[in-house]
């Protein structure tokens, strides 16, 4: 289909885009527009205007600091994954954004977008989520940051304002004893997965000391299940307890690809999936 | 500051210059390149999963079904017509070679996502390579032959 009528607004600093915004309530961020632009071809949403942010200059930079990684809003996936920082601090972010979308939608594509867009499906919420981010917005009056845990409210919900636009996300830098780990199940490599989970573990001489599970593509946000984390780390992995503990956890939504029970069972599949990774 | 329905813009397709083109504020790119008449550009599905409407823009393979006309000012566009390169020479003899198309309709996209798959110059294994052509949907040939066609254009620039 086509995308029905607005008008474009190419922004050239971010506070004209910020003043804009904050006086059209039905004016809309354009980013990279790998997820608004289908969105409007599917006239899933109408909005007035288009704000194009996509040529703001120094939104875009991936920096090492004192003790965290900062990403710019419009870094695109590629750039993420093609940054030296990237690699060699945060190599579990460069898998993960492999299973994101495909080669030319990973051009376009922003970090910033796929954060603030907040897809239950999408993984870099829960990534964010699981590593502690702070997400950083600036608005009227002036920059607020936000604990990424805080900033999810709900189904494609999230706590920016109608003056706000995010201009970039700091991740703690991942400790000596801590590891990251991934696992996604989907049926054709690029496509949203059908159920997934970010684990951030710390260890001891190779003993899990702690815990923090993250789930996407289960409910209506990423879902940080901590009663089910202290379960495996207190009495290790039996199916049906975790299946249970999950299930009173998570308020699970199907979709198209998968029911409410089936993304229980695959979510309580992934936590075996992810220890059997640790083991190795 | 102001907003507009109607966008002029000036940009580079194919090695020509396209200057002050008025272009409608939803008009999405492979609209636009079709009504000029490179329609070598297909749209499949107008929200980035098939591949079919892929180009290059600025040097990089991007779906022009989700990248608005009013977004290309000063940007260099490339769609399957503009390639004489001899990487893409490289691709498109081993596409012939293969067989590596039926109806045709998923080839210009193919083309432009083999093209980036093999200026990287690494050697992939054939899953790999399916990975990559993971974005796009070929409806007649199995992949078979694209696989055949990309993994010896990979060899072929190594
Ligand atoms: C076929 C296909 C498959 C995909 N598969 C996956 C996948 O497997 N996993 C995945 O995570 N993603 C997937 N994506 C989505 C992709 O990762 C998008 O790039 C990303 O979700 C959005 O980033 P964007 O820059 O394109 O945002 P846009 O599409 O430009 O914007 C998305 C939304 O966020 C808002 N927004 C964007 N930037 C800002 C900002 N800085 N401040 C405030 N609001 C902002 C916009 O107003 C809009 O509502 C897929 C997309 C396609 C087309
Ligand atoms: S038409 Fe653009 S990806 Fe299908
Ligand atoms: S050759 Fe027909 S879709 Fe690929």
């Amino acid at each position: 289909m086509k995308a029905p009528d607005f008008s474009y607004y190419e922004a050239e600093t971010l506070s004209d885009a910020i003043k804009f915004k904050s006086q059209d309530d039905e004016a809309i961020i354009l980013a990279g527009g790998q997820s608004l632009l289908p969105a409007l071809n599917m006239r899933l949403s109408s909005p007035s205007c288009l704000i194009d942010i996509s040529k703001l200059k120094d939104l875009n930079d991936i920096r090492l600091e004192d003790n965290s990684i900062y990403i710019g809003a419009l870094a695109t996936h590629t750039q993420v994954m093609e940054s030296s920082i990237i690699i060699e601090k945060f190599p579990s972010l460069v898998s993960i954004l492999k299973m994101v979308a495909h080669a030319a939608i990973r051009n376009k594509g922003t970090h910033g977008g796929s954060i603030s867009y907040g897809d239950p499906a999408a993984e870099l919420p829960a990534f964010a989520v699981a590593m502690n981010a702070e997400i950083i917005v600036s608005g009227l009056n002036g920059n607020r940051s936000i604990a990424a845990e805080d900033f999810y409210l709900g189904l494609f919900e999230t706590d920016i304002k109608s003056d706000e636009i995010l201009i970039g996300i700091n991740y703690p830098l991942v400790k000596n004893n801590e590891k990251i780990v991934f696992e996604e199940i989907c049926r054709r490599h690029g496509d949203y997965a059908m159920a997934g989970l970010i684990a951030k573990v710390k260890t001891y001489q190779s003993t899990i000391e702690k815990l923090k599970l993250v789930f996407f593509a289960t409910g209506d946000r990423p879902n940080v299940t901590s009663k089910t984390s202290e379960i495996v780390v207190n009495n290790g992995y039996e199916y049906s307890v975790i299946k249970k503990s999950l299930s009173s956890e998570i308020d699970f939504a199907g979709d198209l690809n998968s029911s409410e029970e089936m993304k229980l069972h695959l979510a309580t599949i992934l936590i075996s999936k992810i220890l059997k990774k640790l083991e190795n | 500051m102001s907003a507009k329905k109607n966008i002029t813009v000036s940009f580079e397709l194919n090695g020509e210059k396209f200057d002050n083109v008025i272009v409608p504020a939803r008009q999405h790119l492979a609209d636009y390149l079709r009504g000029e008449g490179f329609t070598g550009t297909h749209l499949g599905c107008e929200q980035g999963a098939c591949g079919a409407c892929t180009i290059e823009m600025d040097g990089k393979a991007v779906r022009s079904c989700l990248v608005l006309a009013s977004q290309v000012n000063g940007s260099l566009i490339k769609t399957v017509e503009g390639f004489d390169d001899d990487i893409m020479k490289i691709v498109k003899n081993n596409f012939l070679k293969h067989n590596a198309f039926q109806c045709g309709f998923c080839s210009p996209g193919m083309l432009m996502t083999t093209k980036e798959i093999v200026l990287k110059k690494k050697k992939l294994t054939r899953e790999e390579i399916r990975s990559e052509i993971s974005g796009n949907y070929c409806r007649c040939t199995g992949y078979q032959s694209i696989v055949d066609a990309i993994e010896e254009s990979i060899t072929e620039v190594i």
